[in-house]
């Protein structure tokens, strides 16, 4: 089956819409059969209108700007969840879009996580940066933002030295961290974009990279597609998860 | 001789006639061949036949005579002369069978080479008078065309302008015949005979048809000599059904060069049409040729070449101009036109100075005046049908499909706001809607000021709102609903916040003009300022983010910049007071976070003080306005969160006093398992972690702030406040939850810096237990293991809520109290948390020896 993630849409305060290949590429009714929102995707009515559109199927967890319930639904307020679990073929999901987890996107305090739900993969967001990797046996995946929206965390390293495979490093120093090599890819490509900049339009510099992830769930096998728009062209990298 | 009452027996009449001519022909018996033919003819006669049906026995009499005519042709001089046939034939007894034989030997003889012509065709159409019954003449003369057809292939022009003599002849006389048919009959039967009539159309529209196939490329011969003919009887007839017909035919087949030279005249012919013709329709078809001329002629060379058809006299060849003179001519002629009438013109016409016209505002400018000045002239009668016609008018695919040129248009063209704002609300909603999509989805980027207040002015509609509920009692609704934090949809309001995110400008002081042109706006939209301000902040927060940028890029310019960030911060904040002042209760937590961020974006740019200020804003909504419990439990982790990022409010002991705030807050909060988690969270505002973006790396790093004596001391006391919780489950999983920040710490350094040692964690492990045994108690020893099936798991979640998942849907439910029909397996949730932690633990021994101090 197929399992859609996107996060941190911020729609209509701090983007437009999705990119048009986005929207061309998942707004296929009857494909998809899960959507998980992992917060900040609920303010939009046409946003909300198109992923109804995808499947009905809609998991929603909060974010720090989504309202305490779902807008949509006039009766029956059905408030938004911080947290919550999927299950799909063998694997249990924990979705949370992460602003209260401290400190923010530590690799450790979501592993806390995944052990308090149980589960086996993590889904998480708020960071705006796409990231995949392994931890203690578990799968760690952030979506990014789909929109490219602007993010009030510090700002990618402008520092011609500074790594772009930085991510490496952080969970690297501990335990047996292995990030995906789309995260790192992902990263470099930032670092690209932002060197090509002239200084003249700088408007770029303040937007993330526009991504999401979709994962295939066959049994006890998880493949990731990291799907991210680098200069206007979707790129697609595939990461394979087995549950031991 | 008389004719049969249906039209199958005719038709049969007509066979059996038929069979006996060609019998007496092959024994070449004229004379009794001839009288067949005339029987057969004499059904023709017939008045009991619908239009279709006399349409039916021509076909079947048509082909019987096109085998007399040739039997004519080929046995010519041989055994008869045809000029004495022609002779012969006019002795038949009947008008109707002598005319069709007549012509039948008439066009026969024509073929032979030593015919006299023109006198035969003269004699023909003279004769043809004769029948003044409309549907018997108007197929005579139906027939005379198609047995003549063949004979028009003239070289010389006077041969070829006697055949459009002809032709034309044939045509007047065949509409004269077609508007009798109209007047013809009982009154109350006009409905249907105009049906009939337009089942008829074709027998006229084929003479012009014909008359185009002569006169191919010679335009002098169709201006002079066709033309003002047909149009003349055009005008003459003074019959609905034939002026709409034979225009629409006129525009259609003649090539659309002509109609270049011969515009002003068909553009005159239109106004003098009887008042009932729809003229949008015509005028749209002659648009449509014109447009189609540019179209087939993408080469410089042929345009010019066309072009050269107009006539000098037009003077300025500007087709606008020629149809504008239309246009005036006709609002003063014709006054009686409505709004749904013009309305299609004037579309029409944009249509034609877009193509060929494409950059000129001014033609577009006039038009929409023109149409303004008329509805203001008709004043409010607005009906749906109306509406969608200036829909269609103001967002025309030609204007709207050039991004570039719609916006020129939406800046540049007064008329245009001055029609759409002439429009009902509702339409102009509908129309700022639409354009606001259409510069979306172009991310059209919107640079000056003088260009922003212009779509602002044209979209002025969204900010007033359609119902008008000032002082009833759904005001209070309203209220209570946004009172509870909860989010109304907004799609109007939603399009105006995009409408922030294209306004682009390099300077930064032009964007913040930018943006505060829009907030200015916003302004009068009342409490839908919570639709746009979160936007507007957002850009500014963006803006922020660029002097950053460039004051890093550029260390010269730093200075500078700070200035203007000083200045950004202020709009900032006033924009979120903005927001207060409007909606207040509606959305502190918005206010909140907004406030949060804010002041993380001052701490990124080294402003302290102003990143400061934010925080103690924010605290101030928290202490003052945020009163839910779970809401307040997620602001101050979200704070926590925030905080614990920040590095650069170590000048004046800030960060100390604002994260001591914030864990104090924590330690207040309402209920026990919200103090426990919210001051074990804060433990890490002690606990500062690496920050990839600015170089920081764990343990290359030497500078972070770390104090583990404070952080023990958090976690002692989240400790004692969840020893307090008299709920055991719940007293039982924060432990949990706590021996897990303890491992987490403890991978982080060993006692001497964290004072999170081994022997604090065997301690808690030891409580944890105990605890847990003397809960084991409570276990219902009849459901007890036994009720632990695999089917049904509980999870306690990131805030204390509980997490049902069931195996009978993917996604678990969550509820904020544990629900008493599904209590029976709480008491294993803390057991099997423990158990996966200290699985952890054991686990981490075979990496990290320090972890075998542990006593699992």
């Amino acid at each position: 089956m197929l399992l859609l993630a996107l996060s941190d849409a911020h729609i209509p305060e701090r983007a437009i819409d999705l990119p048009h290949k986005f929207k061309k590429l998942i707004g296929v009714p009857n494909k998809i059969e899960q959507v998980v929102l992992l917060g900040n995707c609920t303010k939009s009515y046409s946003f909300v209108k198109f992923v109804e559109h995808i499947s009905s199927n809609i998991v929603v967890v909060r974010g720090e700007f989504d309202s305490k319930s779902l807008p949509s639904t006039k009766n029956a307020r059905e408030e938004i969840p911080l947290s919550t679990i999927i299950k799909q073929g063998n694997f249990t999901i924990g979705c949370c879009n992460g602003y209260t987890v401290v400190p923010k996107s530590d690799p450790l305090a979501l592993l806390t996580l995944a052990r308090q739900l149980d589960v086996d993969i993590i889904l998480w967001g708020g960071t705006h940066n796409v990231e995949a990797y392994t931890l203690e046996g578990k799968f760690f995946i952030n979506p990014g933002t789909c929109t490219g929206a602007f993010s009030t965390d510090w700002p990618p390293s402008q520092d011609p030295e500074a790594e772009p495979d930085k991510k490496t490093d952080e969970t690297g120093s501990f335990a047996d961290a292995e990030p995906a090599s789309a995260a790192a890819a992902a990263a470099a490509a930032v670092d690209e974009t932002n060197e090509a900049e002239t200084e003249s339009d700088d408007e770029a510099d303040t937007q993330s990279v526009s991504s999401f992830c979709l994962l295939d769930i066959q049994g006890s096998t998880c493949t990731l597609y990291i799907y991210t728009l680098v200069e206007g062209e979707v790129k697609v990298d595939k990461v394979v998860y087995n549950k031991s | 001789m008389s004719y049969a009452e249906t039209i199958d027996q005719a038709v049969t009449n007509c066979k059996q006639q038929t069979i006996l001519m060609q019998r007496c022909l092959v024994q070449d018996k004229l004379m009794d061949a001839l009288k067949h033919a005339s029987v057969m003819l004499t059904e023709l006669r017939s008045p009991l036949l619908s239009p279709k049906q006399y349409y039916e026995l021509y076909i079947s009499i048509y082909d019987s005579l096109s085998i007399l005519s040739t039997y004519f042709v080929e046995s010519h001089t041989k055994r008869h002369h045809l000029a004495d046939l022609y002779e012969l034939v006019q002795y038949a007894g009947n008008i109707l069978p002598r005319l069709y034989l007549m012509i039948t030997v008439g066009s026969a003889y024509l073929q032979s080479a030593d015919a006299p012509r023109e006198e035969i065709f003269k004699d023909m159409i003279e004769m043809c008078k004769g029948v003044q019954n409309p549907i018997r003449g108007l197929f005579l003369r139906y027939y005379l065309s198609q047995r003549t057809k063949q004979f028009f292939q003239a070289d010389d022009s006077e041969a070829k302008k006697a055949n459009v003599n002809f032709i034309i002849t044939n045509f007047i006389e065949m509409n004269k015949l077609w508007v009798r048919l109209q007047h013809q009959g009982p009154l109350r039967e006009r409905e249907q005979r105009t049906r009939e009539r337009k089942e008829l159309k074709v027998l006229i529209g084929a003479n012009l048809v014909r008359l185009s196939q002569i006169v191919e490329m010679d335009f002098e011969l169709y201006r002079t000599e066709i033309l003002p003919l047909i149009l003349d009887q055009v005008v003459q007839c003074r019959d609905v059904v034939s002026q709409e017909y034979l225009l629409d035919v006129v525009c259609q087949v003649f090539p659309d060069e002509f109609h270049l030279g011969t515009l002003s005249d068909l553009l005159t012919t239109i106004l003098k049409l009887n008042p009932a013709v729809p003229i949008n329709k015509v005028v749209l078809t002659l648009v449509e040729r014109l447009n189609g001329f540019v179209e087939r002629n993408t080469d410089v060379e042929d345009l010019t070449r066309g072009l050269a058809f107009m006539s000098v006299e037009e003077g300025d060849k500007n087709l606008f101009f020629i149809f504008w003179k239309f246009l005036s001519q006709m609002s003063e002629e014709r006054p009686d036109l409505s709004l749904q009438e013009l309305a299609p013109v004037i579309r029409g016409i944009l249509k034609l100075t877009l193509r060929w016209y494409p950059d000129n505002i001014s033609n577009v400018d006039v038009l929409f005046k023109f149409m303004h000045e008329k509805c203001k002239d008709y004043g409010k009668a607005a009906s749906e049908e109306l509406d969608s016609l200036f829909h269609d008018l103001l967002l025309a695919s030609e204007i709207k499909s050039d991004t570039a040129f719609f916006m020129k248009l939406l800046t540049e063209c007064d008329a245009y706001e001055g029609l759409l704002s002439a429009q009902n609300l509702r339409l102009q909603k509908d129309c700022a809607n639409e354009i606001l999509d259409t510069l979306t989805y172009a991310e059209w980027r919107i640079t000056s000021k003088a260009e922003l207040e212009k779509i602002l002015q044209v979209c002025g509609s969204l900010f007033k709102s359609t119902t008008e509920k000032a002082s009833s009692s759904l005001m209070l609704d309203e209220e209570s609903e946004l009172d509870s934090g909860n989010w109304t949809f907004a799609p109007d309001q939603e399009k105006l916040a995009q409408l922030t995110h294209l306004c682009y400008n390099k300077s930064i002081d032009s964007h913040s003009e930018l943006l505060l042109t829009c907030r200015n706006w916003f302004q009068q939209s009342g409490k839908n300022i919570i639709y746009h301000s979160p936007a507007i902040l957002a850009n500014y927060w963006k803006l922020i983010r660029r002097c950053q940028l460039r004051s890093k890029k550029k260390p010269e310019t730093r200075e500078k910049l700070h200035v203007t960030m000083k200045q950004l911060f202020k709009h900032a904040s006033r924009i979120i007071n903005d927001l207060y002042n409007a909606c207040g209760a509606g959305c502190f937590d918005l206010l909140y976070k907004l406030n949060v961020q804010t002041a993380s974006l001052a701490d990124q740019c080294e402003l302290s003080d102003i990143a400061y200020d934010f925080f103690s804003q924010a605290f101030t909504i928290f202490e003052e306005s945020l009163s839910d419990s779970r809401i307040q439990f997620q602001a101050i982790v979200n704070m926590a969160q925030t905080l614990q990022k920040t590095r650069n409010l170590h000048t004046e002991s800030y960060y100390e006093t604002l994260i001591t705030r914030c864990t104090l807050h924590g330690s207040k909060l309402l209920k026990k398992q919200d103090q426990c988690r919210a001051v074990y969270t804060c433990s890490h505002l002690w606990w500062a972690t690496e920050i990839s973006p600015l170089g920081e790396e764990e343990g290359v790093t030497e500078s972070f702030f770390r104090e583990g004596k404070r952080v023990l001391e958090c976690l002692q006391r989240s400790l004692r406040v969840a020893d307090s919780v008299m709920d055991n489950v719940q007293s039982c999983e924060l432990m949990v939850e706590i021996l897990d920040r303890c491992c987490y710490y403890y991978i982080h350094g060993d006692e001497t810096s964290t004072h999170v040692g081994v022997k604090y964690i065997n301690g808690l492990i030891e409580l944890i237990r105990t605890n847990l045994d003397s809960s084991a108690l409570e276990i219902n020893p009849i459901l007890g293991d036994g009720s632990k099936n695999t089917s049904d798991f509980t999870y306690i979640g990131i805030d204390g809520s509980y997490i049902y998942r069931n195996p009978a849907s993917s996604v678990a439910t969550v509820y904020n109290k544990a629900t008493p029909s599904k209590a029976v397996h709480l008491e294993s949730i803390p057991v099997e948390h423990f158990n996966r932690t200290l699985q952890y633990i054991r686990d981490q021994k075979d990496v990290d020896d320090r972890f075998k101090a542990i006593n699992v």
